[in-house]
């Protein structure tokens, strides 16, 4: 869509440049407000009961204890248990109970004294055992569902042509998104009417759930998330039994109730990155193209949930075939976590790719770029690959395995990335200039941490010729209008075109009351450096405020809407990593990733290559610490917490390079998951650059290294 | 009292360190304990059911009455609307909670109230000189050292006590200092640029 007045312009003043997020103060401050720190008069704090077992039936429940405890208000079952349907809890943690008291410590304390009697029954939480058929079947269906296989070409033909074919078994991990601000509700009713402060990915969604679920009209339903501590996907789904529980102990105890779940919980109860695992037979021919790929695939994504992931991922083979099987455990459910599905098919990907390279001495970038699809403006991998090799170094890798002396090894590997986002309406906003000179950007989404209110008041100023810090942003407020769910990276290329078209439509509006008074038609004015004056021609116009005095009491008032043109879809990136491994004790030290990275029209630098920096370091997370431990015998989580669950700090960062590429042309993209997508792959090929030794498994631990090691030189 | 190891010689293990090297500190934390215990005078009881607590926070006093249990955390967040240090694993693993007490950090989700009576506490709260930033708070705007922002207040207390004790640290003595806070959101390697970039606070 060319030369519309909305269209993105050629010389922006603010767009693209260092500005500092706009809530930076309120948040190092500790004056930002989240669901976390919304205390209400009188109000009440609640906690649930979930189950200890994997697989049980719920027999009895007695709520009568926790309700003569000291400070306790009220205490609700999640559901009806009495009936023979729908008594089974199918996971460790699935919600039984909620109990609302004065204190927290009380209502910990109450939360205790509640006596469920469950009817404990087998479960199923090893994979393995659920894909031979040696665990008990739990899932009325059975525990192992067929998902859709995938052909294409001639698998016979392919192989007959390779040169060398490598086969390996390749997985990823069951991860939580522990956010740093657990999933938490404060609710307040009055009357019917039903106030909500919560942590969440979508307050519009929210506001739907709440409505639908307690069987009220949502227009008496207001959802607040003003700030939020992460949510990675976790926080995209609906409010959960909890924020459900929070709105029915507030209703009944007559209270304000607030519900916060502690660390155990988000582990077992908020969602996952589902496992992913892969057994893979590849052809390779002597000039180095993939000429098959046979992959049979698994996962788990819990209690009767899926765990797909694209396989191969973006490589071009014109012959392979992919079946795959979703294993339902009795563990909690997934749900989508930072680039759902490309984290694992890239690992699962990227590493035999490294293997087929070597099998016919190929460098493996050159060996990549064989094999991509063609370039185009959404698949520059070809172009990124070479970049980042020159400005990374790639020259200085030694072939696989480091001949050095001494037990510290180095090593660089690489992978690409690839991701949908993009925009789409409905997605309104609403500006307002008032008298004295302040603009109001209105819409109704939520800011999850990425920057979103620093983004709104991006566009804004630079759509009026005026600073960030001069833009008002309201958003995290249901009454601020509809707006999407913040997931898939899509918020930013839907909300854009909207804020710049209400900004403009606004302007265009003040420009009429400015030009009688300069003597100008008001199509020549336009808006810079806080003046409103005819192009080119600083003498003929006045100071934004000047301007403003002339908008009278009523303020202008604009809308804008989602246009097709200002924001496309799908971005392409590459990264590099360098490790050490010291291969006397098995640990991986990161020290350098370079992330080359497109994402359309930079909105706001400095929060878009924080995204960047964030998601290296997730997926650095994924490749070298975090688990899912789960006994193999009682299927309870072993390190449901913050130090058994191992995260990176800060002397695990390696250096990190961030390359934008600036790609104005094709819009706002969005780059909340590409950057997560492949670091994790590239540690791992590292590591077997650095090694000699191939690590087909995450997360690369010491344990894994040097029992890897030990095989591979046995 | 939870105290951090914030000790940035580089030299002493912090407590992440320690539990991922070890996996024992807990096991010999409890063997230790009741011997201690019982060479000591038994103090006087007190509790159960709320108790007064008197708190010196960020210079002003602040009377309660909590249960002896109650954490330095929640008595100013859930009693006293000090709501700016956070609660993120509730067990001195992750940092979002950190203050400072007489100039050592602790994980105060971990410490309890009554302990650290008539002893001077910072909470994020107090920080800030009305709109004038403390020059850590000013560096993790310019440097964009937050996303979400949950557990920035711990972070910011975190470095205010490295600078104070040592106002020129080395890279390698900012990393040891900060080892004891998580960021989920990942912002480290600009947390790290920013502490850096401080000058000028005063050793405490």
């Amino acid at each position: 869509m060319a030369n519309s007045e909305f269209d993105w312009p050629a010389k922006p003043s603010v767009l693209g440049t260092h500005i500092n997020r706009l809530d930076g103060p309120d948040k190092v401050t500790g004056r930002a407000k989240y669901t976390f720190d919304i205390n209400r008069p009188g109000m009440l704090y609640a906690r649930m009961v979930r189950s200890p077992h994997p697989h049980a039936r719920v027999v009895s429940v007695d709520l009568s204890a926790a309700t003569r405890m000291p400070g306790v208000r009220t205490a609700l079952l999640t559901r009806d248990f009495s009936g023979s349907q729908n008594n089974r809890v199918m996971f460790q943690g699935d919600e039984v109970a909620a109990v609302a008291a004065d204190t927290e410590e009380h209502a910990i304390d109450a939360a205790r004294s509640i006596r469920v009697e469950y009817d404990v029954l087998p479960h199923v939480t090893v994979v393995e055992k659920a894909l031979d058929g040696t665990a008990p079947v739990v899932f009325t269906g059975g525990n192992v569902r067929d998902g859709r296989p995938a052909q294409a070409g001639d698998l016979t033909a392919g192989f007959g042509a390779a040169a060398k074919v490598v086969e390996g078994t390749y997985s990823t991990q069951v991860i939580t998104h522990n956010c740093m601000e657990s999933h938490g509700t404060v609710c307040e009713w009055n009357g019917d009417r039903l106030m909500v402060w919560i942590s969440t990915q979508g307050i519009n969604a929210a506001r739907e759930n709440f409505a639908s679920a307690l069987g009220i009209p949502q227009a008496n339903v207001r959802v607040i998330c003003q700030y939020m501590g992460g949510g990675f996907g976790s926080k995209a789904m609906s409010v959960g039994a909890e924020g459900l529980m929070c709105a029915k102990l507030a209703k009944a105890a007559n209270a304000p109730v607030k519900l916060m779940l502690d660390r155990k919980e988000e582990h077992l109860a908020t969602g996952n990155r589902p496992s992913a695992a892969s057994r893979i037979k590849a052809g390779v021919s002597a000039d180095g193209i993939i000429t098959a790929f046979d992959a049979q695939s698994w996962g788990t994504g819990g209690a009767g949930a899926t765990a797909d992931f694209p396989l191969p991922y973006i490589y071009q083979i014109a012959n392979r075939h992919r079946s795959h099987k979703n294993v339902f455990t009795n563990t909690g459910q997934q749900r989508p976590m930072r680039a759902p599905g490309h984290p694992q098919g890239s690992f699962n990907t990227e590493i035999i790719m490294d293997e087929l390279a070597d099998q016919v001495n190929i460098d493996p970038i050159a060996f990549r770029i064989k094999n991509l699809p063609p370039e185009a403006a959404n698949a520059m991998w070809r172009s990124y690959l070479l970049e980042g090799a020159a400005e990374f170094g790639w020259n200085k890798r030694h072939a696989t395995g480091d001949k050095t002396a001494g037990p510290i090894k180095t090593g660089m590997g690489v992978s690409i990335n690839t991701w949908g986002g993009g925009g789409r309406g409905p997605s309104p906003a609403h500006c307002e200039i008032a008298s004295d000179g302040g603009v109001i950007m209105r819409l109704g989404t939520q800011d999850l941490g990425t920057g979103t209110r620093t983004l709104v008041a991006v566009i804004t100023a630079d759509a009026l010729g005026l600073r960030p810090s001069q833009i008002r942003p309201e958003i995290g407020d249901t009454l601020y209008g509809v707006s999407a769910l913040s997931g898939g990276s899509t918020t930013a290329a839907s909300i854009s075109p909207g804020i710049r078209v209400a900004a403009i439509k606004a302007l265009d509006a003040l420009k009429e009351k400015v030009a009688p008074a300069l003597g100008v038609d008001a199509a020549s004015l336009v808006a810079a450096g806080g003046r409103i004056q005819v192009e080119n021609d600083p003498s003929k116009g006045m100071t934004w405020a000047d301007a403003c005095k002339r908008i009278g009491p009523q303020p202008i008032a604009a809308d804008g809407e989602w246009r097709a043109g200002m924001s496309s879809s799908t971005t392409s990136g590459a990264q590099f990593a360098e490790v050490t491994v010291d291969i006397e004790t098995g640990i991986v030290k990161v020290t350098r990733v370079l992330v080359v990275q497109d994402c359309g029209l930079v909105v706001s630098r400095l929060t878009a290559e924080s995204q960047c920096y964030g998601g290296v370091v997730g997926s650095l997370n994924f490749a070298l610490f975090e688990d899912r431990i789960l006994d193999r015998n009682t299927g309870q989580m072993l390190n449901p917490n913050m130090e058994w669950y191992l995260l990176a700090g800060m002397s695990d960062i390696p250096r990190i390079e961030v390359r934008l590429k600036e790609q104005p042309e094709r819009g706002v993209i969005g780059l909340g998951e590409p950057p997560t997508v492949s670091t994790a792959a590239a540690i791992a090929l590292a590591v077997r650059n650095a090694t000699g030794v191939t690590m087909r498994s995450l997360p690369l631990t010491p344990a894994r290294i040097l029992g890897a090691m030990r095989l591979g030189k046995g | 009292m939870a105290t951090k190891d914030d000790s940035s010689d580089g030299l002493r293990f912090n407590r992440r360190n320690f539990l991922r090297t070890t996996g024992l500190v807990g096991l010999a934390e409890t063997i230790a304990a009741p011997v201690e215990l019982a060479a000591e005078s038994t103090p006087a009881a007190v509790g159960p059911g709320d108790v007064p607590v008197r708190l010196n926070v960020n210079g002003r006093q602040i009377d309660l009455m909590i249960e002896p249990r109650v954490t330095l955390l929640d008595a100013l967040r859930t009693r006293a609307n000090l709501t700016g240090d956070k609660r993120g694993c509730d067990r001195g693993a992750c940092g979002a909670c950190t203050m400072i007490v007489d100039g050592r950090t602790v994980y105060s989700c971990s410490t309890l109230a009554i302990e650290v009576q008539g002893k001077q506490i910072r909470s994020v709260d107090g920080l800030a000189s009305g709109d004038q930033l403390h020059p850590v708070q000013q560096a993790f705007c310019d440097k964009d050292a937050l996303m979400c922002g949950f557990c920035t207040p711990g972070f910011i207390m975190a470095s205010v006590a490295l600078l104070e004790k040592n106002p020129n640290p080395t890279p390698e003595q900012i990393k040891k200092g900060l080892d004891g806070n998580i960021c989920r959101c990942g912002t480290f390697s600009r947390i790290f640029e920013a502490v850096s970039s401080v000058k000028g606070v005063q050793r405490g």
